[in-house]
């Protein structure tokens, strides 16, 4: 186990040092442009507190990464930026996060409005059981679009933007559980970009596929990054090393350490991040 | 964790195994095979006991209805000469043992003969005047056993024969003897003496009309002879009044006359083929109504009355044969219609004997074919050749057990008969049938009367209409509730109330139909028609009440005390509040918009309305399939995986907007099974419909009538039916229907869930 987790680490750094290589400027916070601010979030599910005065900033057209072990709270965190965590009853939330300057969790925000603009991906491939084509133009229906030749546009761009439209664009009325477990997650993608979110989440969106078609999906992230602002929580370190420019650490509902993804793997600040990716801890 | 890093175990504790030792492992292994092979010929075993008893209810059913298919059969006994050859017969009888034949002759003889062999047993003579003979025959109904000899001199004998029964030795002896009902003196029947040609004679044994007799004399008037008798209490004596009455128009070349027993019609046929109607209701103006072309272009050769004499068997020269009787139009006119045909022989037709008890009749012909036909039903149920030479005549006996046939060459073929389910056929139970006395074919279910010459009318539609009606109204009341309610509780409630809600509903489907039946008939329906208005304004006003209330209460202030998901609760108050205000304010709304009273609204405005009625079903038996459906559906609609609907929320989608995108197409297979077993117990619900509905054999959807369905019937009916009857077998055909329709429905539910579930298992 152990020898294992050290072997992961390591390709982790031989990722980032590869790409290091490709001449790319390192990222600085102080230059971005702040997407998400997390101030001062506490969360509790019911007695239990589950993230502790989390203060965070996520920069606009980026890919940030929460890893952690599991049952840190950066699958909670995540889902406080859409505000799925409104649907769990015994669910309670202090701080704020402003997207834009704009408190997500103020009274008068119309929470499905902040969910077509903050798009999510979940672990497991959840197509609807319906037609290719009209998962991916279900959120636009949501939105009273109904001319076809809109929704055959937007169908046709967001499958391309998924890179799924030449393996499907001969069955589009098929459906949707007819296709591989990779592609039901790039169509969960592309219709997760059918209604322009400005922020996509991204909630271990590789962890039930085979190596083939997550390297599909990560090639897709890097692609989104242009035009989106991406928070991905993944417990494979070697992929947040590999797709990310921003990562954060957690552990037990903390928020140890934040950085630019090449600094936080090469020389973490805290000896917890360290012994975390160098694999001390299961 | 750390053992591949510090292999530290040592070697003496890891070869000490504690897991048992080989010989116990084997056995434990034998145990669990044992248990394994045990419980699955066990299960499999209990799986085919429930087909095979399933299997066996549907053969069985089969088993009792399969009599219904079987056509008449025929078994020849035996064949001897007609006893009495010297004289020509009139008249072949057999009595209702079966053991003795009878024989009207034209001296003036009754002869009594053995059935089994034809040896004669007893004679008798009727007392004819001495220079006189007889000229025509008539007989009544042949259960009534009254025969007149018409007489050159105008007059006619009246008799019957009548049986002592006795035991000696714990044997029956069938002692036969002629009665004179009329006293033994002839009576006149054409007070100018002219010779009867033709004699046509009907007793009324019930009431005081008396007997008519009709005649044509050898100059061709018709007369019409009513006789009316008074016995003396003191001595006993008869005495009998005559009146008579003449009718100027007479066919030219008669072949039978006939007479109903409600001695109103008279009816004769000619060699033309020309059926002749006569209204004789008054005798002071009888006259000729109409005649009809019955024979088209063939003679008639036989023609008798059914028992009940409505209805006229018509047989041809040709060997058609047609069934005819009286039906009055709008204006109150009786006119003869033809109203089926049978089976033709294809030879001239010689004879027809009506059965005594039933709407059938036996047909022979002159090649010899024997032919056994139903009215009701149209069905030929026997014909074939028994004789190489012409049949001229055939008698049944009382309980259709055997029957005479005569020949040409005067021999009698005695056979036994088999024919006990000859009035159900599948037109007769599915098609409309014109029944005797209807202005119109119709489906008709009335199994059973007090009156011996019933038809009986086994239409089976009544009853599934009033099948599906009941369950159409039960399902109009219970599916909206059910689902919105399982769509309700299974997605928006919260768990806590729903932990409450569910199990309630669950509970509801033990509660015994029984009370839910006796409650509806009688509380529901008497309240019902007496707050009519508070009824349909509490249907209709209700959703619009709550539309109102969650407007206003999503203005309150105080709504943010109150968590989502308690809305139902708050909706429980106004509900009830509601109701109670329909119901005081009905008297004013009837007093306001209906004069006074919707029922007798309703009645003015022509619709009609039953107190127990489909409303009051819809209602009742909807209590009964609402927790089926809500139970079914709930499942359906809480089992959507949550990854979809998180999915959908995911992308903006409202909660409404999740249920009506993802939620119900999801469930759709769910709910539709659930909607489908409301149905199906809907279908078979009978303690709900049998106290419920009044049980009126109704084919139509009216609201605010009653109906009948299949299961109620078979409650009502199958206690009082005769084991083995027509009755009895349709009374089990009907079970047999309601077993077929909810298995189909049942299967059809079932297919769908397990579709649904291949299906889930992909999500």
């Amino acid at each position: 186990m152990n020898s294992q987790t050290h072997e992961t680490a390591g390709i982790a750094i031989s990722a980032s040092q590869a790409r290091d290589n490709s001449n790319r400027a390192p990222m600085r916070m102080q230059d971005e442009k702040i997407k998400l601010s997390v101030n001062n979030l506490n969360l509790y599910y019911g007695q239990d507190q589950a993230l502790n005065n989390i203060n965070l900033q996520i920069p606009e057209k980026r890919v940030t990464a929460f890893i952690g072990p599991s049952g840190c709270g950066k699958s909670t965190l995540l889902r406080c930026f859409n505000r799925m965590n409104d649907l769990v009853d015994i669910c309670r939330i202090e701080g704020e996060i402003l997207m834009d300057g704009q408190n997500i969790y103020d009274r008068n925000i119309d929470v499905a409005e902040l969910r077509r603009n903050v798009g999510m991906v979940f672990q497991k491939p959840n197509p609807f059981p319906k037609s290719i084509y009209e998962n991916v133009a279900y959120g636009l229906r949501l939105q009273g679009v109904n001319s076809k030749r809109v929704l055959d546009e937007v169908v046709e761009r967001s499958l391309r933007a998924a890179a799924l439209w030449d393996e499907v664009k001969d069955r589009l009325d098929d459906n949707a559980f007819g296709m591989s477990g990779g592609q039901q997650q790039r169509l969960v993608i592309a219709r997760a970009v059918a209604i322009e979110p400005e922020v996509i989440l991204l909630d271990e969106p590789a962890s039930a596929l085979d190596p083939i078609s997550t390297l599909k999906v990560e090639e897709l992230i890097n692609e989104l990054k242009n035009d989106y602002t991406i928070v991905i929580v993944t417990h494979n370190m070697q992929q947040a090393a590999r797709v990310s420019d921003y990562t954060a650490f957690m552990y037990m509902g903390d928020l140890i350490e934040f950085g630019d993804t090449d600094t936080l793997f090469t020389k973490p600040a805290k000896q917890q991040t360290e012994d975390y990716i160098t694999g001390r801890y299961g | 964790m750390n053992d591949t890093v510090t292999p530290a175990v040592p070697p003496s504790i890891r070869s000490r195994s504690l897991l048992p030792d080989t010989e116990a492992r084997q056995k434990l292994r034998r145990k669990r095979a044992r248990r394994d092979s045990t419980s699955r010929w066990g299960i499999t075993l209990a799986g085919y006991g429930v087909v095979f008893a399933l299997a066996m209810i549907f053969i069985y059913l089969f088993y009792e209805v399969m009599p219904i298919l079987r056509g008449a059969t025929v078994t020849p006994e035996a064949s001897y000469a007609l006893p009495v050859q010297d004289a020509g017969l009139q008249h072949l009888i057999l009595e209702r043992y079966q053991e003795l034949g009878i024989q009207y002759t034209d001296d003036g003889r009754v002869t009594f003969f053995s059935a089994d062999d034809g040896s004669i047993r007893h004679e008798f003579e009727l007392p004819i005047p001495e220079d006189t003979q007889i000229t025509s025959f008539a007989h009544t109904e042949v259960i009534g056993a009254v025969s007149a000899q018409g007489l050159s001199n105008g007059q006619a004998i009246i008799s019957r024969h009548a049986f002592d029964l006795s035991f000696p030795n714990d044997q029956r002896v069938i002692t036969p003897k002629i009665e004179h009902p009329f006293g033994a003196d002839p009576i006149t029947v054409d007070p100018e003496g002219m010779p009867l040609e033709f004699l046509a004679l009907e007793t009324v044994t019930r009431g005081s009309g008396g007997s008519l007799m009709a005649a044509i004399t050898a100059d061709r008037r018709l007369v019409l002879t009513h006789l009316t008798t008074r016995s003396n209490m003191m001595t006993g004596e008869t005495t009998v009044t005559t009146r008579h009455a003449e009718i100027s128009t007479v066919p030219e070349q008669p072949v039978k006359m006939l007479l109903d027993k409600a001695l109103r019609s008279l009816f004769i046929a000619d060699q033309s083929g020309f059926i002749y109607y006569y209204d004789i209701s008054d005798l002071n103006s009888p006259r000729l109504v109409d005649r009809y072309d019955a024979g088209q272009g063939s003679a008639i050769t036989a023609i008798d009355f059914l028992v009940g004499t409505v209805s006229l068997i018509i047989g041809t020269e040709s060997g058609e044969l047609s069934q005819w009787f009286l039906v009055r139009d709008e204006q109150n006119r009786n006119s003869l219609e033809r109203i089926r045909d049978f089976k033709p022989h294809g030879a001239a037709i010689t004879k027809i004997t009506p059965e005594y008890t039933r709407k059938g009749f036996l047909a022979v012909d002159a090649a010899g074919q024997l032919g056994i036909h139903y009215g009701t039903s149209a069905r030929t149920l026997f014909l074939e050749q028994k004789a190489s030479s012409a049949l001229i005549n055939a008698a049944i006996s009382q309980v259709n057990g055997r029957l005479l046939l005569l020949d040409s060459q005067n021999q009698v073929q005695v056979a036994g008969l088999w024919n006990r389910h000859p009035q159900l056929s599948f037109s007769a139970m599915w098609n409309k049938v014109w029944y005797e006395g209807r202005a119109n074919p119709d489906y008709i279910w009335q199994s059973s009367s007090a009156s011996d010459e019933f038809e009986s009318k086994f239409s089976l539609i009544p009853l599934s209409v009033g099948t599906l009606k009941a369950a159409f109204y039960a399902m109009l009341f219970a599916m909206p509730l059910a689902i919105a309610g399982a769509i309700y509780t299974a997605y928006f409630m919260t768990p806590k109330l729903r932990g409450i809600v569910k199990p309630s509903i669950e509970i509801m489907e033990a509660l015994p139909t029984v009370i839910l039946g006796f409650l509806a008939g009688l509380w529901l329906a008497p309240f019902a028609e007496d707050n009519l208005p508070a009824i349909f304004s509490f249907f209709i006003l209700m959703p619009v009440m709550m539309l109102l209330f969650a407007f206003i209460w999503s203005k309150l202030p105080i709504r943010k005390l109150i968590p989502d998901g308690w809305e139902a609760a708050l909706l429980a108050p106004v509900i009830l509040l509601f109701g109670y205000l329909c119901v005081v304010a009905s008297p004013w709304i009837e007093v306001w918009f209906f004069n006074g009273s919707m029922r007798q609204w309703f009645t003015d405005i022509g619709i009609t309305y039953d107190q127990r009625n489909a409303l009051i079903v819809g209602i009742a038996m909807g209590f009964a399939v609402i927790p089926t459906i809500f139970s079914i559906a709930e499942d359906a609609v809480f089992t959507v995986p949550k990854h979809l609907t998180q999915g959908s929320l995911a992308l903006g989608a409202t909660r409404w907007q999740t249920v009506m995108g993802v939620v119900l197409p999801t469930a759709s297979p769910g709910i539709f099974s659930a909607v489908m077993m409301g149905f199906g117990r809907a279908v078979g619900e009978t303690m709900i419909v049998l106290m419920a509905t009044g049980n009126s054999p109704v084919v139509n959807f009216n609201i605010f009538e009653g109906m009948r369905t299949l299961s109620a019937n078979i409650a009502v009916e199958l206690p009082e039916t005769a084991v083995g009857s027509s009755h009895f077998r349709v009374l089990f055909l009907a079970a047999l229907v309601l077993l077929a329709l909810t298995f189909v429905v049942n299967t059809i539910a079932e297919i769908i869930r397990q579709r649904l579930r291949t299906r889930y298992s992909n999500l």
